[in-house]
This record gives structure tokens, C-alpha cells and sequence, in this order.
């Protein structure tokens, strides 16, 4: 349970940059890599709650999830990787750590980030204000 | 409606540099570190208690950081074993992390160290979250708390290396088929190393030292 102290960190990142935003903030979009254990619904409603009285109180936190991308330095393969995903493990597909094509052991590329991509803004004229 | 991108930069990138910074210090130091995840009630300060055992016996300095919610029982195990630790009331959080990890550090004067062992809070899902910068990770898990541990916790598995399954002497007690556990580990990491203990009786600890890169005469 550490959902609390991820959003807290989150919005104190994001306050430098909303400040010289012209509009209303409605939307945060998180991109979170498969690998983290955080709780999608935790995450949402701590954002809700720390979000109250600062520029974020009307934004929405979005979360998409960046897949585990792996290289292979035996093949070269790069890529996705497989996952279990059966009754064994009540259907959550769960990244397996090894290369798709001739698994041997691979570097992993992506799938560990927790990163902003980008805020949904509001403007009363509808303009692009970037 | 419009959006506008901003720097990508990872939340939780300032864990990293701290994880990045211990993993600098350790080295420059030649300490190896192990991080030592896993259930509550599992065995892990009795394992690392056996480890303290062997690696004093061949001559190298130990340190430990206990780290626990709250309460100092495993500090003082360790302490009584000789080894050099200090504690780490989490006060409540569910994991350690790696600014903690270095205040520890700092405490514990590791240039003085050979090998150091980072107990985690018992917890299978935050400590994954939060790598503390050590060379070897570990997550121990014990028959007794059923087969299906794995299945329940599969995230933490298919990203640690070594999984130690202890309290095997009570695996037959509890009605436990351990080779389902391992099977499962199997399954979701197909490189990931896999043993059996029983830290209470000392047995399988050759394993588990071998496995971590700790042969019977030296480190190095």
C-alpha cells in the first residue's frame, strides 16, 4: 500500500508545470509499466483525494499500461514476452521473464516505469494553448 | 480539449538514483548485499541467522539491517549472533526503500563489511516495488502457508531470482505438496533458481549459500 505516497509525489511533480497552464486541468495521464504492483483503483482515489484545492481538483487520473519489452543477447530477439495466463493463476496474465523465440535469458526494456505522459486541458476558447 | 505533453519523467525515478547510489557504495566498498523479501513469518531471520553462522566461521565481517513495522526482535538476533546491525522501524509503511536503506548504511559503517543482509518488511507486494540496490534478491516463502502462494502473489515471483521454500520438515504436517510451489516458480520464471530449506533443523543452507555466490571458503 504505497498508492498514497506515489500520488503525493506525483502531484508535487506536476504543480511546476500546471501553473503555466492557461485552462482547466481534466485529465492526468499515467502511463504505468506492467511489472509494478500498484493498485490502478488505490492509485485513482488517492489522486482524488490529495488532488483537492490544487490545480488537479478537476483532473481525472487515467492509467494505461506500458507492456514488459524485453531484448535477447543470445537471439537478438526484441520484443514482448509471453504470459501465463490459465486458472492456476486466476486468468491474470503474468509476464514470464524470458525470450519468446529461444529462451535464454533476456534484458528487460520497459515494463518497470511510472511515468506522466501528458495532461488534458480545458480552454474556453477551445484553442490549442501549447 | 486538448492534451499537452509533459516530461516523462519516472515518479519514482529519485528511488532508482537512491537504489543506483546504495549499489555504487556497496561496491566501491566490496560488500555484497542481499535483499532479503518474503511472508511474514517465513524463516527470514532464521536464514539469515544460519548465513551469519557460516560467513563468520570463513572469516568475513557480517552486517544486518532488521527491518520491521516495529519492535527490534530480529535486531537483537541478530546481534546476539555477532553480527553488526542496526534496526529499521518502518513505523507502519509495508517496505523498505532504498533512502532508508542508505541512512541504514551510513550507520552501520560498511567499509567495514563484507557481506550485508537487508531484511524486509514481511510483505509479498510493496518491497517489489523498491529496489534497495543490492546485488542479490531473494523472497522466502514456508509450507506453512499453503501451496497456492505463488498464484497469489505472482508479480513478486516473476521478477525475483531466488525463491527459498522453508519449513519443509512441516511441509507433510500441513498436507503441503511443495512441488507445486515449485512448479508454478517454474512456470512464471523459467531462470529463476529454487530451493528448499528448513533453517530450524540447518538443512539446505549449502544451497541457499551457494546460490547467493557464497562458496565454503570465500566470497570473493
Amino acid at each position: 500500500m504505497h498508492e498514497y505516497s506515489v500520488a503525493a509525489e506525483l502531484i508535487n511533480a506536476l504543480l511546476p508545470q500546471a501553473e503555466k497552464i492557461e485552462g482547466k486541468i481534466t485529465g492526468v495521464i499515467l502511463k504505468k509499466g506492467e511489472l509494478r504492483i500498484l493498485s490502478d483503483y488505490a492509485l485513482v482515489s488517492a489522486f482524488q483525494m490529495l488532488a483537492e484545492g490544487t490545480l488537479f481538483e478537476h483532473a481525472k487520473l487515467v492509467i494505461e499500461q506500458i507492456p514488459v519489452s524485453v531484448s535477447c543477447p543470445s537471439c537478438g530477439y526484441e520484443g514482448y514476452v509471453d504470459h501465463v495466463s490459465d486458472d492456476a493463476f486466476h486468468f491474470i496474465a503474468v509476464p514470464v521473464l524470458t525470450c519468446p523465440r529461444c529462451n535464454s535469458e533476456v534484458d528487460l526494456q520497459t515494463g518497470r516505469e511510472l511515468v506522466v505522459d501528458s495532461l488534458t486541458v480545458e480552454t474556453s476558447t477551445g484553442t490549442n494553448a501549447d | 480539449m486538448h492534451n499537452i505533453h509533459v516530461n516523462g519523467e519516472d515518479i519514482l525515478k529519485r528511488q532508482l538514483e537512491l537504489a543506483e547510489s546504495n549499489r555504487k557504495q556497496l561496491n566501491d566498498n566490496q560488500v555484497t548485499a542481499v535483499s532479503v523479501m518474503g511472508a511474514i513469518g517465513s524463516g527470514k531471520t532464521s536464514l539469515i541467522e544460519r548465513m551469519i553462522d557460516r560467513l563468520t566461521e570463513q572469516g568475513l565481517t557480517v552486517g544486518t539491517v532488521a527491518g520491521d513495522s516495529a519492535g527490534d526482535d530480529d535486531h537483537q538476533r541478530f546481534l546476539s549472533r555477532g553480527a553488526t546491525s542496526i534496526n529499521l522501524n518502518t513505523q507502519d509503511d509495508c517496505h523498505l526503500d532504498a533512502h532508508r536503506v542508505n541512512h541504514a548504511m551510513g550507520h552501520l559503517h560498511i567499509e567495514g563489511l563484507d557481506v550485508l543482509f537487508i531484511e524486509n518488511v514481511g510483505n509479498l507486494i510493496c518491497p517489489a516495488d523498491f529496489p534497495l540496490g543490492t546485488a542479490k534478491e531473494m523472497v522466502v516463502i514456508s509450507t506453512t502457508e499453503g501451496d497456492d502462494m505463488v498464484r497469489k502473489h505472482p508479480k513478486i515471483f516473476a521478477q525475483t531470482d531466488i525463491l527459498v521454500l522453508n519449513k519443509m520438515d512441516l511441509a507433510d504436517a500441513v498436507g503441503v505438496d511443495p512441488e507445486r510451489i515449485m512448479a508454478d516458480y517454474a512456470r512464471i520464471n523459467p531462470h529463476g533458481q529454487a530451493l528448499q530449506t528448513d533453517a530450524r533443523h540447518d538443512i539446505g543452507m549449502d544451497e541457499l549459500m551457494e546460490a547467493l555466490g557464497f562458496g565454503c571458503t570465500n566470497t570473493q
